[in-house]
């Protein structure tokens, strides 16, 4: 709201060490709201810090094993922690308990690798095995459902073919579908909603994948593979899944959905000759036509951009996008030193900064959801705050003083040092303050919109808001916890 | 009026630091000439400029007289869910009432010296007090005992706020310096050495990105909150020295008192000054002014002479004086739900006053 008293330059790219907090941190990661960071640790607690006061605020304490991931819920209120323990933990922080107790605990039966809400409701959850399964956990009263994600597989001449693991899932920010990367190289698109497989991608020569990343408008995807490259690629727009035929497809539908039918309604709802009413820029795949056969999309994807680093090709352990999606950061696992890179997405993805941060390795890194900031995490447990210093003006210390970057000749204005009538004067300014002002509205924090439109025109959608959880910014306030520990010097 | 018509009627309870009622049919006779009914009345007489008739009114009238306080009053603050009301003077305690009966609830004693301004936390369960002792304290209201004490003052600490999410605390000491406290640990986080003079004033944005602070040195500073750097200075004239300032409730705006009897809101992006609300005398002491939101948009602060003021924010004019006290009355709040507003006045009165608006009464 004050974004041109305080930033009058357009937002760049972080490039300085702001902080650094001492937290044994694995990861960590921003919450939407940017005022809160979460850190996860290896003895299986979660740490969350307030960025305003630069200190711990609570501590969530519900994993024995380390943990594997972290996630928040769209307005900050539930988080959700993955561990090795088999384990995925929700928490609520606007419970009042201190300490915080589980809100939720999801049990698996091997150890989680990772685990994320769906942007639109966190009842709804995404959670990645190390044995390389991936489940739908859906929480909700009327869905209360778990569901494996099945590729399905191409039915060749060999007997058994053989699986290939999943190795990362994440939701796409409009939580439509959700993306899985496979030790096959493959990226497989799934409908969040019917769970089956939309479409799969190969990816040519990438290995097996290792992360992927949205940018915040869902436009854009980064992946990571073990052949050490970045890809980005753009994100293609998929059918409606009630236009995709559905002639053969009631078979790989009912592997997909694993015992679940899919609702009969969301098939019998196509029309014909809604495959020719696909949006231009969306996929169109004519061999679908010709044999009628899968009920999948499958296509190569061709990147936009391989980001690597060519000298010393060094592997990636993280990648984020900026807010506004112009930057992409890559956290190098260079092991004797803490580098990023950051690549400038709207200059046709050159590299524009390389940042050092010091001799401790990196292990993860995060771009904050609407500032120009970057946390990453070092492998000693350290979360450095990257920011854009601001140069010190100190023009602002005189009132009506105004700094020039450089010299100028000061033209005098025609009317610059003529009198006027004092009175004139003051019945310009009792005419000037008639105007109206608005002291108490337009501040508001209003939500911000997810991508993908709204529930009316989408019926993934409007599946997903069912039984809201309650996620509503207005709802809640973090409530301050007074530190009764130690510094206190209370008589 | 005898200014010392208030003191009487309540000579009984002045004692027992209690409160008198004014609902108490038998006060209001000799306590207050022009008694809740007439007051609306009167205004016309009062306005600068002829009534518009179509603008509405505030329709203000006395409810309680809260005596207790043995000094001068500094502060009254309505908690944010509008339950309590904390007061403060130059006496080493806060007093804690109920605006609603006008009961005297609770002292919160711990300081050792004067004190100069109050601050609630958003949720009204915590009460932060700026004293002479140089030291803050931050109170639990529930248990009325002292949570914290904030300690790195060098001088007399003269303001503080909390921010909406109270996890910060902002306060302006005597020296010149603006503090910023983590609430929850009690530490000094940043010190801006923002002014030469008495800071009087501070107070944060709606999203705490930013703080304000005014002083007697004249200016007004605009601070960034997480690196503590100024980002803007207002100045006013050379008479106009400020001495309370703070953000409109949407933060685009900023209202300052200053001793050339002019309250002034100003847009700080342009630095443009949008409106002044004169009519009322302030030349020597530190009055706060206040936005009521809660029915129609006013702007309410105490004078020298005695009154308080109530302006329409857009006309500028004045729409409702408050008579009553009996000497200045520095402090003022509105409730934040309720129109309701709290007065509090110094040396020969030390009473607080509460303030009610029902509405338009059918003419008594």
């Amino acid at each position: 709201m004050n974004e041109s008293l305080i930033n009058p330059f357009s937002i760049s790219h972080p490039t300085a060490v702001q902080t650094s907090l001492f937290a044994t941190a694995l990861f960590a990661k921003f919450d939407p709201s940017g005022r809160y960071i979460a850190a996860g640790r290896a003895n299986g607690s979660a740490e969350i810090w307030d960025l305003e006061t630069r200190a711990p605020i609570r501590w969530l304490d519900g994993h024995v094993k380390a943990l594997t991931s972290l996630d928040w819920s769209r307005n900050s209120r539930f988080i959700l922690t993955s561990a090795k323990d088999w384990n995925v933990v929700i928490w609520d922080l606007a419970s009042k308990s201190d300490p915080l107790q589980r809100h939720n605990t999801i049990r698996f039966d091997a150890p989680v690798a990772s685990a994320s809400f769906h942007p639109r409701n966190s009842q709804v959850i995404l959670a990645l095995l190390t044995t390389g399964d991936a489940y739908v956990v859906d929480l909700r009263k009327e869905h209360r459902s778990r569901t494996e994600l099945y590729e399905v597989l191409e039915e060749s001449e060999e007997e058994e073919p053989s699986r290939p693991g999943m190795t990362c899932a994440r939701f796409d920010p409009s939580g439509k579908h959700i993306f899985v990367g496979t030790t096959a190289g493959s990226l497989l698109v799934f409908n969040t909603r019917t769970k089956t497989m939309i479409a799969r991608h190969k990816i040519s020569g990438a290995g097996t994948m290792k992360g992927l990343e949205f940018s915040k408008s869902g436009r854009r995807l980064v992946t990571n593979s073990s052949d050490r490259t970045l890809r980005q690629f753009v994100v293609p727009t998929y059918p409606h899944p009630s236009s995709i035929p559905p002639i053969n497809a009631g078979v790989n539908m009912k592997m997909a959905v694993d015992g679940e039918e899919p609702e009969p309604g969301a098939i019998d709802e196509q029309e014909p000759g809604a495959i020719d009413e696909q949006e231009p820029g969306s996929i169109d795949e004519p061999q679908q036509h010709e044999n009628q056969e899968p009920g999948y999309i499958e296509q190569e994807l061709e990147p936009t951009h391989r980001f690597s680093d060519p000298i010393s090709k060094t592997a990636w352990h993280a990648m984020s996008y900026s807010p506004d999606g112009e930057w992409l950061a890559g956290g190098a696992a260079d092991p004797a030193g803490h580098k990023i890179y950051i690549w400038d997405i709207s200059n046709d993805g050159q590299l524009a900064s390389a940042l050092d941060g010091g001799r401790e390795p990196l292990s993860h890194l995060h771009w904050h959801h609407t500032k120009s900031c970057i946390a990453s995490t070092t492998i000693h447990g350290n979360i450095l705050i990257w920011h854009c210093p601001s140069p010190e003006r100190w023009g602002a210390f005189a009132g009506g003083f105004e700094e020039v970057d450089e010299n100028v000749e000061y033209e005098e204005k025609e009317d610059e040092f003529d009198i006027e009538d004092a009175a004139v004067i003051f019945a310009r300014k009792m005419k000037a303050e008639e105007e109206e002002v608005d002291i108490d509205t337009g501040s508001e924090p209003v939500a911000k919109p997810i991508p993908g439109g709204t529930s009316a025109d989408d019926e993934d959608i409007a599946w997903a808001e069912e039984e809201p959880d309650g996620d509503d910014k207005l709802g809640w306030a973090m409530h301050v916890v007074m530190d009764d520990g130690e510094g206190d010097d209370y008589l | 009026m005898d200014p010392l018509a208030g003191m009487d009627d309540s000579s009984t309870d002045d004692d027992t630091a209690s409160q008198t009622t004014e609902d108490d049919p038998q006060v209001p006779e000799h306590h207050l000439p022009p008694a809740p009914a007439p007051l609306p009345a009167q205004i016309p007489s009062t306005a600068r400029v002829p009534a518009p008739a179509a603008r509405e009114k505030p329709h203000y009238a006395l409810r309680h007289t809260l005596r207790g306080h043995a000094e001068s009053i500094s502060a009254v603050k309505f908690s944010p869910d509008g339950k309590l009301l904390a007061s403060c003077g130059a006496e080493k305690v806060v007093k804690i009432w109920s605006p609603e009966t006008g009961e005297f609830l609770r002292n919160l004693s711990g300081h050792t010296a004067g004190l100069s301004d109050i601050a609630w936390s958003s949720d009204s369960v915590f009460l932060a007090s700026a004293s002479d002792d140089m030291h803050i304290r931050i109170w639990d209201i529930e248990t009325g005992l002292t949570h914290k004490i904030l300690k790195g003052h060098t001088k007399w600490v003269f303001c503080l706020n909390y921010n909406t999410a109270s996890n910060l605390l902002v306060s302006g000491g005597c020296d010149g310096d603006v503090r910023i406290w983590n609430a929850a640990r009690g530490k000094c986080m940043k010190t801006l050495h923002a002014h030469l003079d008495y800071v009087t004033a501070v107070h944060f944005n709606r999203d705490a990105t930013l703080i304000v602070s005014c002083a007697l040195d004249g200016l007004i500073r605009i601070w960034n909150t997480s690196d503590g750097q100024c980002l803007k200075t207002l100045a006013e004239g050379h008479d106009a020295i400020c001495q309370h300032v703070q953000f409109s409730p949407n933060s685009k705006y900023i209202l300052s008192t200053a001793h050339d009897s002019a309250i002034r809101l100003w847009d700080y992006q342009t630095t443009r000054c949008l409106k002044t609300y004169t009519g009322h005398v302030n030349s020597k002491y530190c009055i706060s002014a206040c936005f009521s939101v809660t029915g129609g948009k006013w702007i309410v602060a105490g004078s020298e002479d005695h009154k308080t003021y109530i302006w329409d924010l857009q006309t500028r004019e004045i729409v409702q004086i408050l008579e009553g006290h009996t000497d200045v009355v520095v402090a003022v709040a509105t409730h934040p739900t309720q129109n309701m507003i709290a007065t509090g006045s110094i040396d020969s009165d030390l009473a607080i006053r509460i303030w009610v608006d029902r509405g338009p009464r059918p003419s008594a």
